[in-house]
This record gives C-alpha cells, sequence and structure tokens, in this order.
C-alpha cells in the first residue's frame, strides 16, 4: 500500500501525488472533439477523462414539449454514463445508470437549466451527454468544466463560464475546529485515493458577465456566483467556510485555462 | 475527428507528469492495476542548515508557514568521515535496526526517503509507525524527504528492474544528489570544508557493490556501527538479521510445520474449518494454552509445542480443531518451562528436537490420564495453530540464563548465544546474540523478539537496553513499569506548556465578573469535606448534606474540575488519553496528569476556593431522591479527612458541630443506600488485596502489609459516588444516545462457573445459584464455615474469577439492555468521580457540561464533549486496555514489595542464626497432580506449593532450596481429580502417618519465606510456601 494523505501531509506538506496544497492537476481540453453533434469536448483533469457532447436545441420529443415548463424555455436533459472500464475494477454492468452517475446528471441538470438562457428556445430540447472514460477523482467538478466546453461550442447562450472544482480538508474534520488553533489544512482538486480518505465539496462558479475582451474595463468588478455546491461527506461546519473559499479560487483557476481552450480552437 | 490522445509536448508543466503503475490484490484475491499521477517539482528542500539555495524554494503550507530545516550543519560524524555524515537508510537497514535509530547515542541527522518509509509500511506496520514518531520529534533530526516527487530523484523502474533493485537504486541516486547538491549549494555558500558526507546504510551486499561502481558511499549496519564509540552494546542491538541466517544456510531440520498461506486461512475461517482467536498461556503450564473462538463456549486447548507452533501468548492466531480422538481435559499438572528444559543448549540447534525428551515424557503422562479417565473425564475440544494473523510481540523484560552462558562468559568480546528468560512465565525463552553476555548477566534486561524460524526451537531476539541490576528498586519498578506498558517517562514540554501560566499560584478568580465564573454556582457557603485515604493528595472528591427547611435533605458530590484545566486536542489532553489512568505502585505514582493539577490546582484541598462539578440531589429522610441537578461551582473544602479521622469525628458524640452532624446525615443515608442496592442484588466480591503502608521506620517492613480495613466511612464515600456516577451516566445518555461514555459489566456466562459449583457442592455440599446476580449475592452469602470464617472470603475471591471484567463502551457499541452493570446490579454505569486518575471521568466531565450546556469561559466548552462514535471507540479500547494494565502494574508492585520485605526480615534472621521464614495460615485454592496452589491472606499473595515443598511428618523443615529440589524425585503423589484431593508420600511409603493429604479449601499452616529463584524469576524473590501441616 502506498502512504496516506494524514500522515505524510503534515509531515512534507505534499500530497499524495506530489502536489501542494493548492495547485490543481493538470487539465487539459480540446471542443468540437465530435462534428456529428452540436457541440462537443474532451477534458481531462489529472487521470479524469471526461468525454461530452451536446445536442440541440431541438424540437423536444412528442409529448414532452407540450408539457407547462417546455413552454417557457428549453429543457436540458443530462445523461451520464461512468464506462465500465472507468475505474479500477471493471463494472459488469455497461450502460445502466447507478446512483453515483444519475445523482451527476441530477446535479448537472438543475445547474445547467438555471445556467443557460433556456428562455430563447421554448418549446426545444439541450441534451447533454456526458461519458466518464476514466475515473480518478472530482468527477461531477470535471463534469461541469466539460459540459460548459460542449454548449459553449455548441454555441448555447450562458452568462459566464460555469466552472467546477473540489476541495478537502485533511486532519480530524469530523471534530469541531480548535478555536485556538487557527491552522488548517485545505487541499485543492482531490484525486480519488483523497476523495475516499478525506472530507471534500464541490463548487461550481460562474460569472454573471462574459469574461471578454469587450469587459477587460471592469474586471475587476468582476462578480463570482456560487452556482453548484455538493458534499456528500461528513465534515463540521467550522471547516465549510475556508473549504468553500479554497473551492471557489479553484473555479477561477479553471476558468481561466478553458477560457484559454476556447480562445486557442477559435484561433486555429 | 481529432485525436483524443493527451498531447504532452504542448504543455511545458505537462512534461513534468509521470504515473506510478502497481498491482495490488485484494482480500478477495482479485489483482487490481493502480495508476496514479506523480507531479515531479524541484522545489522539494534538502532541509540541511548547511544549504543555500533550498530555503529560497522551500513551499509554504495553507498557513504560510514554511517548515523549518531539520539536518544539522554541524552533523556528527565517524573516525571515516571526520566532517560529519547524513546517513540514508535503506528499508532492511530499518527493518533489522530500528532499535539502533532510536538509541539516543548516535544516529543523528538521517534522511529518510519516502521510497523507504513506503516499503517499510508494507513489511512491518509497527516498525513504520516507530519511524513516523521518530521523524516527528525534533531531536533526532530525522528528515523525510519525498525523492519520488523530486524530478532529479524520481527513478524509473526499468524494464528487467524488479522492485527492490529500483527502490536501491532510488536510494543510490538520492545519496549522489544530495552529495552534489550540497557541493554546489556549499561552494556557492563559500563553506566548502564543512560539507558532510551522505552514507547509504543497507545491508543488501548487492546494493554495496553497485554504490561502490556509482561512487557512493556505501556500509552495511554493522560496518557503520562497528565504527561509533559503544559499538559492542550497538552491535547487540540489531536485529536477528536475515543475512545471520543465510549464513547458515538451509541445513537445519524444520521443527514446526509451516504456516497456511493467507488465502488459505481465510476460506477456511469463512467456511468455518478453522477459528481464529487470542493464545492464551495458562499460568501454571506453559505447554497448555487456550483460545476463545466464538463458535465454541468453551476455550479450544492447545497443548504441546507441536500444537502451538510457535505461537506465543497474544499473537491472533487461526487454529483447526483436531479429531475428537485427540480431545483431553485441561492439565491437572504444574509445568514450569525452566523445571523442563533447564538444559537445553542455546548454541545447538540440530541435536535437539522439537519436543525434547522431557517435554515428551511430561506430555505423555497427560495423555495417558485423559484416556485413562475419559469415561468420566470431560474431555475438551483440541487444537493447532495453523496460522498467524497478528504477532502480538512487543518488548519483552527479563533476564540473561546463566546456565546458558558459555564458561568463558566474563572474558572476551566474543559473540555468543544465550538465552533469555522474559519475566512474564507464559512467554518461552528468548535465544539472543550478544557480545556482552558476561555483563548481561546479573542485569534485567530488554529484549524484543525478532522472528521464530520453522528451524529454530526458540525465537530469537535482540538486546534492546539494560534496566540495572537485578533486584535493585530501580530496575524493578522499571521492569514493572514496561512489563505493563505504563508510560513513565517525564511529560513533554509540550504538555507542561498548556498548564496554566500562574502555576502553584493560581487561585479562583476573586471578581466574579471573571469570565472563569461564567456558568458557575457560588457553592462556597456550604460545609463541604473530603475524606480519602490517609495522605491522599490528589483529591478527587467531596461530599456536604444539609437539611433544607421542607424536612428533606441536600445532598451534594463535588468532583474537581479538571475539564476546565485540561482542554480538549491540546498535548495535555493527547498525552492523558494515551495514558489514561493514574497507576498506583507501592512506593511510586505515574501520574496521567501533571503534577501541578493533580495534586495541587484541580485537587480539592481543604480551606482553598477549588473549581469543581457538583451533583446535587434532594432526598427524603429515607434518602429517596426526590431530584438531581448538576452543575459547574465553585466550592471551598472546611477539611480533609482520612477514613479514620472521619469514623472517629462521627463516633465522638461530643462533637455537635454542623460539619460533623452533616457527615452523620450522610453516613445514615449511605447505608439506606447500600442496603437498597444490595436488596437489588449487588455483589460483594471479594479481591486478594493488601495495602502497604510504608513507614519510614527500620522496623520490621512486613507489618506494614495490611490487609485493607474497611470502615463505616469508606462505604460512606463509595455509595455516593456510586450513586453520582449512576445519576450521571442516565444524564449524559439522554443527551447522547450513540456517544456516551458508560462502564458495564456483562453477565457472566454460567459456564464460567461449572468448575466453582462443582468444587462447592463435592467439598462443601454448597451450591451456587448463579441464574442471577441477586441469587448469585445471597448464595454466596450462604457459603459460610463456621470454623473457618476467611472460607466465604476465599469463595468471593474464586467467583469474582469467574466473572469478566468490566468495561467503558460507547453507548451506541451496544443495546441498551447490555449496558447493566452486572456487579453493582445497576442498569447504567459510568465513570464520573476519578477525572484527576482516570481519563474516562474526564470525557464524562465534558459530556456532562456538554448536556447541561454549561458555555464556559469562552462558550466552546458545548462542543467539547461532542465526539464521534468512531473516535470515541479507539478511546474505549485505549482506555480498557490500561485501566486493567495499571490494576496488574499495581498488583505485581505489592507483590514484589512483600517478596522484598521478606526477603530483608530473612536476611536479619539468616544474621541471628536461621532463616525459619514466617508460619501463617493458607487456603488450598487449586489442586494440582502434583502440587497445589495455596493462598496466604495475611500477604495477599497465592503460590504454587510443588511436591518438594510439602513437609511431611517426620522431617524438618529447614532444607534448603536446592536440597529440597532433590526430594521431588523421591516423592509420589495420589491425585483425586474428582474429589480434589492430593495425597503426597515418600515413595516406597506408603504408610498413613508418613504422606500427607490436602483438599481444595482446606485450611493448612504453611511457613512462607522468599528464596532467591532460579532461572526465569530471578530476581523476583519467589515467595516460597511450604506447607507443614
Amino acid at each position: 500500500m502506498p502512504l496516506d494523505t494524514s500522515t505524510t501531509y503534515p509531515l512534507t506538506r505534499l500530497r499524495l501525488d506530489g502536489r501542494r496544497w493548492n495547485e490543481l492537476r493538470l487539465l487539459q481540453a480540446q471542443i468540437s472533439t465530435n462534428p456529428a453533434s452540436s457541440g462537443s469536448s474532451y477534458l481531462s483533469m489529472g487521470n479524469t477523462a471526461i468525454m461530452c457532447s451536446v445536442h440541440g436545441p431541438a424540437e423536444g420529443r412528442r409529448g414532452e414539449a407540450s408539457g407547462a415548463a417546455g413552454s417557457a424555455g428549453a429543457i436540458v436533459e443530462v445523461d451520464v454514463n461512468v464506462a465500465g472500464f472507468a475505474s479500477v475494477d471493471r463494472k459488469r454492468k455497461a450502460g445502466g445508470s447507478d446512483k453515483q452517475s444519475s445523482r451527476i446528471a441530477t446535479t448537472l441538470r438543475s445547474a445547467f437549466q438555471s445556467h443557460l438562457h433556456t428562455y430563447l428556445y421554448p418549446h426545444s430540447t439541450i441534451s447533454i451527454h456526458v461519458s466518464v472514460l476514466s475515473a480518478d477523482g472530482s468527477l461531477l467538478a470535471a463534469a461541469i468544466n466539460a459540459c460548459t466546453l460542449a454548449l459553449v461550442d455548441a454555441g448555447i447562450p450562458m452568462p459566464g463560464l460555469l466552472t467546477g472544482c473540489t476541495s478537502g480538508m485533511s486532519g480530524s474534520a469530523s471534530t469541531p475546529r480548535d478555536p485556538r488553533n487557527d491552522e488548517l489544512d485545505p487541499l485543492l482538486d482531490l484525486s480519488l485515493p483523497e476523495e475516499q480518505e478525506l472530507p471534500f465539496l464541490t463548487v461550481g462558479t460562474t460569472t454573471s458577465v462574459p469574461v471578454g475582451e469587450n469587459s477587460m474595463e471592469n474586471d475587476e468588478e468582476e462578480e463570482t456566483k456560487v452556482a453548484v455546491l455538493n458534499m456528500d461527506s461528513k465534515l463540521h461546519c467550522t471547516y465549510i467556510e475556508t473549504m468553500l473559499a479554497v473551492g471557489m479560487d479553484g473555479c477561477h483557476q479553471i476558468r481561466e485555462l478553458l477560457e484559454g481552450v476556447i480562445k486557442g480552437s477559435s484561433r486555429r | 475527428m481529432k485525436s483524443l490522445r493527451r498531447d504532452l509536448s504542448s504543455d511545458p508543466q505537462a512534461s513534468n507528469v509521470t504515473s506510478k503503475v502497481f498491482v495490488r490484490s485484494t482480500k478477495s484475491g482479485k489483482v487490481q492495476k493502480i495508476v496514479r499521477e506523480l507531479y515531479l517539482r524541484q522545489d522539494i528542500p534538502c532541509s540541511s542548515k548547511l544549504c543555500s539555495l533550498c530555503p529560497s524554494i522551500a513551499p509554504s503550507d495553507a498557513n504560510g508557514n514554511v517548515a523549518p530545516f531539520v539536518l544539522s550543519d554541524r552533523p556528527a560524524g565517524t573516525k571515516a568521515f571526520p566532517r560529519g555524515h547524513y546517513l540514508v537508510p535503506d528499508t532492511n537497514a530499518l527493518l533489522n535496526g530500528m532499535d539502533l535509530f532510536e538509541h539516543t547515542g548516535a544516529f543523528y541527522d538521517v534522511i529518510i526517503l519516502q521510497t523507504v518509509l513506503e516499503e517499510l509500511r508494507n513489511q512491518s506496520l509497527p516498525l513504520y509507525n516507530r519511524l513516523l514518531s521518530l521523524i516527528k520529534t525534533d531531536e533526532k533530526r530525522f528528515y523525510l524527504f519525498f525523492n519520488e516527487f523530486r524530478l532529479e530523484t524520481h527513478v524509473r523502474r526499468g524494464p528487467d528492474e524488479s522492485i527492490n533493485d529500483r527502490n536501491d537504486r532510488a536510494v543510490r541516486a538520492v545519496a549522489s544528489w544530495y552529495e552534489e547538491h550540497l557541493q554546489v549549494s556549499a561552494k556557492k555558500g563559500k563553506k566548502e570544508k564543512s560539507v558532510p558526507a551522505i552514507v547509504v546504510i543497507t545491508d543488501d551486499k548487492g546494493s554495496i557493490r553497485k554504490a561502490k561502481a556509482e561512487n557512493v558511499t556505501a556500509l552495511s549496519l554493522s560496518d557503520y556501527v562497528s565504527g561509533l564509540e559503544d559499538s559492542d552494546k550497538l552491535l547487540d542491538m540489531i536485529g536477528e538479521a536475515r543475512e545471520a541466517r543465510d549464513t547458515k544456510g538451509p541445513a537445519g531440520q524444520l521443527f514446526y510445520p509451516e504456516y497456511m498461506s493467507m488465502s488459505k486461512l481465510m476460506t477456511g475461517l469463512r467456511a468455518g474449518n478453522l477459528h481464529q482467536g487470542v493464545y492464551n498461556v495458562s499460568p501454571y503450564n506453559y505447554l497448555e494454552a487456550s483460545v476463545k473462538v466464538p463458535a465454541f463456549n468453551k476455550p479450544l486447548l492447545i497443548l504441546g509445542r507441536d500444537n502451538s507452533n510457535r505461537a506465543i501468548s497474544g499473537d491472533v492466531v487461526v487454529i483447526e480443531v483436531l479429531p475428537q480422538d485427540q480431545w483431553k481435559s485441561p492439565s491437572t499438572k504444574i509445568v514450569d518451562e525452566e523445571a523442563v528444559t533447564r538444559n537445553d543448549n542455546p548454541d545447538s540447534e540440530d541435536t535437539e528436537a522439537v519436543v525434547s525428551q522431557n517435554e515428551r515424557k511430561a506430555l505423555q503422562e497427560e495423555v495417558k490420564r485423559a484416556h485413562g479417565n475419559s469415561s468420566e473425564g470431560k474431555p475438551q475440544p483440541t487444537a493447532k495453530v495453523v496460522g498467524m494473523i497478528k504477532r502480538g510481540w512487543r518488548q519483552y523484560v527479563g533476564n540473561v540464563d546463566s546456565n546458558s552462558t558459555g564458561s568463558q562468559a566474563a572474558s572476551g568480546r566474543r559473540q555468543q548465544t544465550v538465552f533469555v528468560l522474559p519475566m512474564d512465565k507464559k512467554v518461552p525463552k528468548i535465544r539472543l546474540r550478544t557480545r556482552q553476555a558476561g555483563d548481561l548477566l546479573g542485569q534485567r534486561i530488554l529484549v524484543t523478539i525478532d522472528s521464530w524460524e520453522r528451524d529454530s526451537r526458540y525465537p530469537s531476539g535482540h538486546f534492546i537496553r539494560s534496566l540495572g541490576e537485578l533486584e535493585t528498586k530501580g530496575a524493578e519498578t522499571e521492569a514493572l513499569l514496561l512489563e505493563y506498558d505504563v508510560q513513565y517517562k517525564p511529560f513533554p514540554k509540550s504538555v507542561l506548556d498548556c498548564l496554566p501560566a500562574e502555576g502553584h499560584d493560581w487561585k479562583v478568580p476573586a471578581s466574579k465578573e471573571d469570565k472563569g465564573w461564567n456558568g458557575r454556582r457560588d457553592l462556597r457557603d456550604l460545609l463541604i469535606c473530603s475524606i480519602d485515604p490517609p495522605g491522599c493528595q490528589d483529591i478527587d472528591d467531596a461530599l456536604h448534606a444539609r437539611s433544607l427547611p421542607n424536612g428533606n435533605f441536600e445532598v451534594g458530590v463535588h468532583i474537581a474540575d479538571v475539564s476546565h484545566f485540561v482542554k480538549p486536542n491540546n498535548p495535555m489532553d493527547l498525552e492523558a488519553s494515551v495514558r489514561g489512568s493514574t497507576v498506583y505502585l507501592v512506593d511510586k505514582r505515574i501520574d496521567m496528569l501533571p503534577h501541578l493539577l493533580g495534586t495541587d490546582l484541580c485537587s480539592l484541598k481543604p480551606y482553598v476556593e477549588r473549581y469543581a462539578f457538583s451533583v446535587i440531589w434532594e432526598v427524603t429522610p429515607n434518602a429517596e431522591i426526590v431530584s438531581s441537578d448538576f452543575t459547574k461551582s465553585v466550592i471551598r473544602s472546611r477539611e480533609a479527612f482520612s477514613y479514620e479521622q472521619a469514623q472517629l469525628r462521627i463516633d465522638d458524640p461530643s462533637q455537635k458541630d454542623e460539619l460533623t452532624e452533616s457527615m452523620r446525615h450522610l453516613l445514615h443515608f449511605s447505608k439506606i443506600l447500600r442496603q437498597r442496592r444490595y436488596d437489588a442484588g449487588a455483589l460483594n466480591l471479594a479481591s486478594p488485596e493488601v495495602r502497604i503502608e510504608a513507614s519510614d521506620e527500620v522496623g520490621d517492613p512486613l507489618t506494614d502489609v495490611k490487609t485493607k480495613a474497611m470502615l463505616a466511612t469508606n462505604s460512606l464515600v463509595e455509595e455516593f459516588m456510586l450513586l453520582a456516577n449512576i445519576t450521571v451516566a442516565s444524564k449524559i445518555f439522554n443527551s447522547f444516545s450513540q456517544t456516551a461514555l458508560l462502564r458495564r459489566h456483562a453477565t457472566p456466562p454460567p459456564q464460567n462457573f461449572e468448575d466453582l459449583i462443582n468444587q462447592l457442592s463435592k467439598k462443601r455440599g454448597m451450591e451456587l445459584d448463579v441464574s442471577s446476580s441477586g441469587a448469585l449475592a445471597s448464595s454466596l452469602d450462604r457459603c459460610v464455615d463456621p470454623k473457618n470464617p476467611f472460607f466465604n472470603t476465599l469463595v468471593r475471591i474464586l467467583a469474582t474469577r469467574c466473572m469478566t471484567s468490566a468495561e467503558y463502551f460507547c453507548a451506541g457499541a451496544h443495546a441498551e439492555p447490555e449496558f447493566r452493570h452486572y456487579g453493582l446490579a445497576s442498569p447504567i454505569y459510568t465513570h464520573f468521580t476519578s477525572p484527576i486518575r482516570r481519563y474516562a471521568d474526564l470525557l464524562v466531565h465534558r459530556q456532562l457540561a456538554s448536556a447541561i450546556g454549561y458555555e464556559g469561559e469562552d462558550g466552546h466548552a458545548v462542543i467539547e464533549g461532542v465526539h464521534t462514535r468512531g473516535k470515541l471507540e479507539d478511546i474505549c479500547r485505549n482506555i480498557n486496555y490500561r485501566h486493567r494494565n495499571a490494576q496488574f502494574a499495581g498488583r505485581a508492585s505489592i507483590e514484589y514489595y512483600v517478596g522484598q520485605a521478606l526477603k530483608a526480615r530473612g536476611e536479619k534472621m539468616a544474621a541471628g542464626g536461621t532463616d525459619t521464614g514466617i508460619d501463617e495460615e493458607g487456603y488450598v485454592m487449586r489442586v494440582f497432580e502434583n502440587g497445589v496452589v495455596v493462598f496466604v491472606p495475611r500477604f495477599g499473595i497465592e503460590g504454587v506449593v510443588r511436591l518438594e515443598d510439602f513437609v511431611l511428618p517426620g522431617e524438618s523443615g529447614s532444607f534448603s532450596v536446592s536440597e529440597r529440589r532433590e526430594l521431588a524425585v523421591h516423592r509420589t503423589t495420589h491425585f483425586n481429580p474428582e474429589e480434589y484431593t492430593l495425597r503426597v508420600e515418600e515413595k516406597g511409603h506408603p504408610e498413613k502417618e508418613r504422606g500427607v493429604d490436602v483438599e481444595l479449601f482446606q485450611r493448612v499452616k504453611v511457613n512462607v519465606s522468599s528464596v532467591k529463584e532460579e532461572g526465569r524469576g530471578a530476581g523476583k524473590r519467589r515467595v516460597r510456601i511450604l506447607i507443614t501441616g
């Protein structure tokens, strides 16, 4: 067995994969990977790799469009598929949606349903397909980022890039924070072994105004909104604030990376 | 379609990312391939204070702190390395020599590599933990260098390279990088002269050879140690290395069967063919052990060396039940290891069989007997050890067997093999290779077991350190503390830093506005007093009682408010949770909390104001409880009484003051409470305890040995403490239904009492009803022998031994009906009243404070009591273990003291003429085929009386030990296991008047003296008991 974070991190301030506390994993992304779809992307954060394709906005299927919700704007459909070969143990039952993937799908749907300017496309459906090729932690965050890229590629209007990131807390985070000791050890962008060991949350933020060339002047006033916040682990409430701050900082870094990807691809 | 392959060339960062691939197998036998990323970096500092480059790149953590540099700029050197050196050990060096690395005399400035740490963790978890704690201490200057993450020192495994070779190469790569790095930085800092050498320590010969080729300094552990001062002592501390085994080759014959493979064990356990349990050696017979497994209601017996297959008491083993025709009843014979294997030679391995002739004879008789009367003697299932889950090896205290040292022991530094006899009788001899056998003779030494190979009859170990001469007070006390794993080192500075800065001048704040008074009730005007044993310094509890206008009474128990001073998770709290309990030895107290708190600031001393945690009841004159209330308070105790003083004052009719009156009320209530408790079925148990009242007078030390007297005031205090504990237990359980810390005493299974019931009905025609605690209590009351007043106590002692011991647990761990405290007949119980000396009580204090919404000085007290269940269960496990050990240590200390007192007396008598010992009364507790166990109430000791120690009629009792040993051969016995009788007589003299008959429960006259025991007990002064009639 390799070492674990809780013993070695306090000694060396290095994480299991050699990162410091505030470093992201290597993030690489491409858009327009699948010309057959309206928009598509491929994104990898460390060993987590996700492919995403967007179809639509298109006319909704029969019966659905007549619903009350459909008349107000487009409906976002999300389908998440974790490949059988994505994790260490190969899953026998591929294709079927398990609890993890349906939870990610629900979170993504509600996030993008409210994030996108859906009112522009009444009576239509935007369907997003997320395929997880390889899972190594921060799955939800990576999926958010991949979806954002694919949606941008599809040309669906949104107020700003929605980016996601995880942050965790090392140390004994289940007991209340010691008020006399201010030292906390938050970690950014967790990998799978870290997720299994430490409590963590996923945060997704967006900016209200596109951070394009046009908005260069009021960059300072750029307003960040938390659009997604998801936590499955148990943690004492005194730590949340720090973790949230670290996670939002991570989202900001990722936003800059994604912008680079988008700009780079248009130049080509 | 674009290619989705990762394009590493475009990103400049990406070249520093590599991945680590390894394969692991899961418990279910699956093989998993794990891929992990590695981010290689250049900002991992070398941590040498010499370095001028690294401080600028050393990164900070989330709080902006930079880790201080560890390695000294002037490291120690040896003759070979005059400019000092940094050591880089590889995994094998640590495996074989961890004790050396922990030694305070050498091994400073050590660089521990991530590679090595990881490999060590896979090989041995205990060693890994020891290494981690070494890294954490500042004094030894151990630096953990994450070489796998540093770009320059990362090593990729070659295509045909084994993982070991790769790791060795990584170690060498680090060494050469360090060398170069220090050179460069020294050049820059103009300190070229003082660059220390980097020395790789490895026990792998191949690695040393390759190091030479790569121009890296590498030494084997023993070569390095030979260059140090004190090398002889240090060399002994190297583990019984594999190297030594290798030289011997596979010539040795294999004595023991091989253990089954792990997967086979797992399958067997799951199928129920095999069982897992803790191996427990019988205290009377070293060849017999028992393992309790859930599948059988009686423990399984393991007889003989073959079946025990290298298991040592305390190991977790897997056993296989033997066929029914090999089942036996438990031994009725006392077998001592040193008596049987006295003449084994530590060096000769080839000539001996696993089961030596003598042992075989001893076993043979057993089998014969077992088969002979198998018709009525119920044979028990027996088993053999087939696998080892976890070794329970620890460090053992012992002494070198003088018989095993060579004739030229004292001379020369030649390495020789000797036997070490551990103090613990259940542990076999340990074979030890040493160069200082002569010096070690007559010393108490600490050793550890390294291995027990199949071709070796005894486990082999290595020497750690000497505690001092046998029978000196210091050495024996330390031995005792080590043997019972008591933490006795002085409190480290980090703990002492947690004490209030005012020290002994700390006072309860005068102004009530002070935050110390937040939520505290002022109880200073109450007439509170404490009653404790004489000379008690750590006063945990104080009491008061006063009448209320409505005719009822207010009774209060006030407990020292330790939780005010010990805040959760600070170093003092952590230290206390590890210690778990204060340990009381005859002449020494090992405190759980620093002296300042225990005996002053927390202690409810008289005449001064102290913080307390109070439980206050309103009771009717008939001691019915109307209401109860809990509060933090400030009290001022009026007087600290000893039990005797309090008793005298209560009994003195001329004392009419209020304080005395309130004590009388308390006494009155306590009697009612006590009676009510007994009516509910509480047990009055007995333990063979004596108390030592050390007096400075140079009189007969034996007069200090007193059996514990029970005064009415003792039970006064006891009753109210029980009441407080019970009241608090239900309060915290109401507030924390999952995490309340409680104490339970499980109802013992009836089969535990089978033997005792049998013995009582056979010998005395008495019955023991064990259907409930109440029934047991009343049937124990009926077990009275009018001619023998002690008989009842004896039965109580034996009954107590049939029970399970009480334990701490957290409420979520058991269903509510299981909370019952059997002995106290209370449905719920906890410990609240002694927070100075027990950690459990401290936790309960925090829980109670948070249950009553006490906020404390800074408003954080409410959350202090909150724990997660998992953490609490860990704490429970530790405090249960410490509690038990503290009791054992206390008893062992008394036993040692009694032995020493007898010795002192014996020496005085010998000076005056003859050593005749002391004539006392004893009671037979157990009858074996070749001896009996006798309990002597006067000294609270029990001893084995062997054949030679029976004084037959017509024989004088003053034979020396060695002369008496000869006698055993000439004696023969008639043992009747059905009637529990034993007749000892001279061979060939069956005349009735020449023999001695003893039976169970019989009162016998004994002669107690202390004799210097040879072999195992050396220095312990076996108390010899002669039965004189």
